[in-house]
């Protein structure tokens, strides 16, 4: 008998432990509903006179959650983090609570699973393309019509190129944007000028430079092809198929589209890329070209950042393939993102207020302004920058004489499908899997998605 | 029999069970289910709705070579496992147990890659073998040869190889070794005094005493190799060079989280569990039959 009851006293003991984490939660549920209806009470208070609600404001904390992609190692976090500060330095009764990290799959993943849970955040600052059509769909964000109705100031400097630009693949705008990237070919001038090679302006240049290069023991071009080709997917199909192939989104691939990703094979051949492409990241194959061991690197504008060497350093438009079809000085960026206010914050009195001072905060001119600091494009009209670097302003110029911007296949396409090209790549760089197979069956996949 | 009712015990098993079963068994049904569907996302979104494809990500499993790939890698590394970890750990034992003065020292030192997380040593390594700059091609510029690519596709499964199987051989070394110690010292003065040798001794007292512990390892080795994950991951990630250093763990992530395909990924995970329980159980009954043939 006293053994019966030791068992049930240990099992009491051990269900109560397991489950002391759940009744701290009920407790705090708790708390919180009552905070919700104390909240409500007020909001009925609320519907008074302008100076009155300013007054109640200031007794009503808000706290308000939000994600962005601006943070971690990000180069806008700093930036993202001063705003925020100063926000809530003139706003005092609201809160951020920030969960801001570096925009990587894990992190995607997150937000997914956030959003399918019902704990999506208030505010999010996210892509506006293709990527974000899996949370689109589950219609938990406000359109840009909607707040604009009640908040005619909101977005208010924001240009509407950039404003369409950030249309979801649905056509329909949630988003406010900050920047813009643009992708180009960074090049160690100096090493150049050391061998006396010319800047690549075509396909042969470019051929030529990496032969010479080669010979005098300068890894040509940095690239990982086992962690980022991407660049050179894009401007290998951009260059390949032109610009109006390159944003179609065909069910089977083009055979200009499968010429360009042939031409890693091309450039793999020729020793173009680093001995052990296959097996290094892209942070390393960075590092070599910062530390001049490689000439070229293809990369977004927000590598500018990173370099050290910025009076030695350029960026020139793609040099282009053999047959090409795409005009020259035809480039790959656009704007991807933007805060986007979810229908949880929009559907509560006092949090609608705030999340909309906070995006609008954030999409400033002033706070663009210091967003873009002279690199990629600006969502609104921006004032130029005094002392740019020799790089920034080479930049610049590459950016502002583009004779054509696409936005990258990844904004077109579903993202697994993406991945399917951007995976196969080391095999079509070696031959072992032929670009229109690789083609085809992303294309496929993508195709039973819609 | 410590109790004649049997029901008591269900008590205790009840919460370990619910654990199990909400934690373990209802994902893994779950993941059977979605591997029967195209899933779009991670989790299904409100609003979204995944296709059924019934069995084709079963099929795909059929013709996918990096997969047999993976399975290849990680029966080659089980084999490996075995051999080198065991093995050495088997050999350091019987040497360190056979030393008077420093054993603690020895103990310390074998254990201690233990200590060090994977990433750690996966990083170490991987600037071991960096073909710019990496140490070994630092050493081999010094000599005046040419550097190698050490993680080149005819390479590459063994230079993973040797850091998987290094650090862990101190793990083998100190189960073995406790296994030694409770090997009574009478047994081997009796060998010696009837002029048996110390190589002699390992053959016909030894090991023979060892088999269970042994047992034990070659289980723990053979089961450890199919969780092989981190060190190959930061060493080579995505199988690199060209898929050749997959493994069963590393593939599935890959295809999980690196390539979006979470359906398929479902299917790996499947492939993996059916894979460790048929493997457990095959040494399992090998242990079994020793056990038998020793009675």
């Amino acid at each position: 008998m006293k053994k019966k009851v030791l068992s049930v006293l240990l099992v009491a003991a051990m269900t109560a432990s397991m489950l002391a984490g759940c009744g701290a939660a009920k407790e705090e549920a708790a708390g919180t509903e009552e905070v919700k209806v104390e909240e409500e009470v007020q909001t009925a208070e609320t519907e008074a006179p302008a100076d009155e609600q300013q007054a109640e404001e200031a007794k009503n904390p808000v706290t308000l959650k939000t994600v962005s992609m601006f943070g971690g190692t990000d180069p806008n976090a700093p930036i993202y983090e001063e705003i925020n500060k100063a926000f809530m330095e003139e706003n005092s009764y609201i809160t951020v609570e920030d969960n801001s990290q570096v925009s990587d799959e894990e992190w995607k993943a997150t937000i997914a699973a956030d959003f399918s849970v019902g704990n999506e955040p208030d505010v999010l600052q996210f892509f506006t393309d293709a990527t974000a059509n899996t949370i689109i769909a589950t219609d938990k964000f406000v359109t840009v019509e909607e707040i604009k109705a009640e908040y005619p100031e909101y977005a208010k400097d924001t240009l509407d190129a950039a404003l369409t630009a950030v249309t979801n693949t649905d056509g329909v705008s949630r988003a406010i944007p900050t920047t813009g990237y643009w992708e180009g070919l960074y090049c160690n001038k100096d090493l150049f000028d050391q061998y006396g090679v010319e800047l690549p302006t075509d396909w042969e240049s470019l051929t030529n430079a990496i032969a010479v290069f080669k010979e005098n023991g300068i890894i040509p071009i940095a690239c990982s092809l086992n962690n980022v080709p991407h660049y050179w997917i894009e401007f290998l199909m951009l260059y390949s198929a032109g610009e109006e192939s390159y944003t179609s989104v065909p069910e089977t691939a083009p055979a200009e589209w499968a010429a360009g990703l042939e031409t890693f094979k091309t450039l793999r051949d020729m020793g173009a890329f680093p001995e052990d492409t296959d097996t290094v990241d892209d942070a390393y194959v960075g590092q070599l070209f910062k530390d001049k061991k490689a000439a070229m690197q293809l990369d977004g504008s927000w590598y500018l950042g990173g370099v050290t060497d910025v009076e030695n350093t350029v960026v020139i438009p793609f040099p282009g393939v053999e047959n090409q079809k795409a005009k020259a000085g035809a480039l790959v960026g656009g704007m991807s993102s933007g805060f986007y206010i979810t229908k949880k914050a929009w559907d509560d009195p006092d949090k609608r207020d705030a999340a909309v001072k906070f995006v609008m905060a954030h999409t400033n001119k002033d706070s663009v302004q210091k967003y873009w600091n002279g690199n990629g494009q600006a969502a609104c009209a921006v004032e130029p920058i005094d002392g740019m670097s020799p790089l920034a302003l080479s930049g610049l110029e590459y950016s502002s004489a583009a004779s054509s911007i696409c936005a990258p296949t990844d904004s077109r396409i579903d993202p697994e499908a993406y991945k399917i090209i951007v995976g196969g790549i080391v095999k079509v760089s070696t031959g072992e899997l032929s670009a229109q197979d690789l083609l085809d069956e992303a294309l496929s996949v993508n195709a039973a998605r819609k | 029999m410590l109790y004649k009712k049997k029901s008591p015990l269900l008590v205790f098993v009840i919460p370990g069970l619910l654990f199990l079963t909400i934690f373990l068994y209802l994902p893994f049904l779950e993941n059977i289910k979605n591997s029967c569907f195209d899933m779009t996302s991670i989790v299904k979104m409100p609003g979204s709705d995944w296709k059924y494809i019934g069995a084709d990500n079963y099929q795909k499993l059929l013709t996918d070579k990096d997969l047999m790939v993976a399975i290849a890698n990680s029966f080659k590394m089980m084999f490996l496992t075995v051999v080198f970890e065991v093995g050495i750990g088997f050999v350091l034992a019987i040497l360190v147990m056979n030393i008077k003065k420093g054993q603690q020292i020895f103990r310390t030192i074998f254990f201690f890659p233990i200590v060090i997380s994977a990433t750690a040593i996966g990083l170490l390594f991987k600037l071991f073998y960096n073909f710019n700059g990496g140490m070994l091609n630092q050493i081999l510029l010094g000599m005046g040869h040419e550097p190698v690519n050490w993680l080149n596709p005819q390479l590459a499964f063994v230079m993973v190889s040797i850091p998987t199987l290094w650090s862990y051989v101190g793990f083998y070394f100190v189960i073995l070794l406790t296994g030694l110690s409770d090997i009574s010292d009478d047994i081997y003065e009796a060998a010696e005094i009837d002029g048996c040798s110390k190589l002699k001794q390992v053959g016909y007292i030894t090991i023979p005493l060892m088999k269970s512990v042994l047992a034990t390892c070659v289980t723990l080795a053979v089961t450890g190799a199919l969780k092989i994950f981190d060190l190959p991951w930061v060493i080579v990630p995505n199988g690199a060079p060209q898929g050749l250093t997959h493994f069963l763990g590393t593939y599935m992530y890959q295809v999980t989280f690196g390539m979006n395909n979470y359906d398929y990924g479902s299917v790996l995970a499947i492939v993996i569990v059916v894979m460790g329980v048929l493997i457990s159980k095959a040494v399992g009954v090998l242990t079994a039959e020793k056990k038998e043939r020793r009675v």
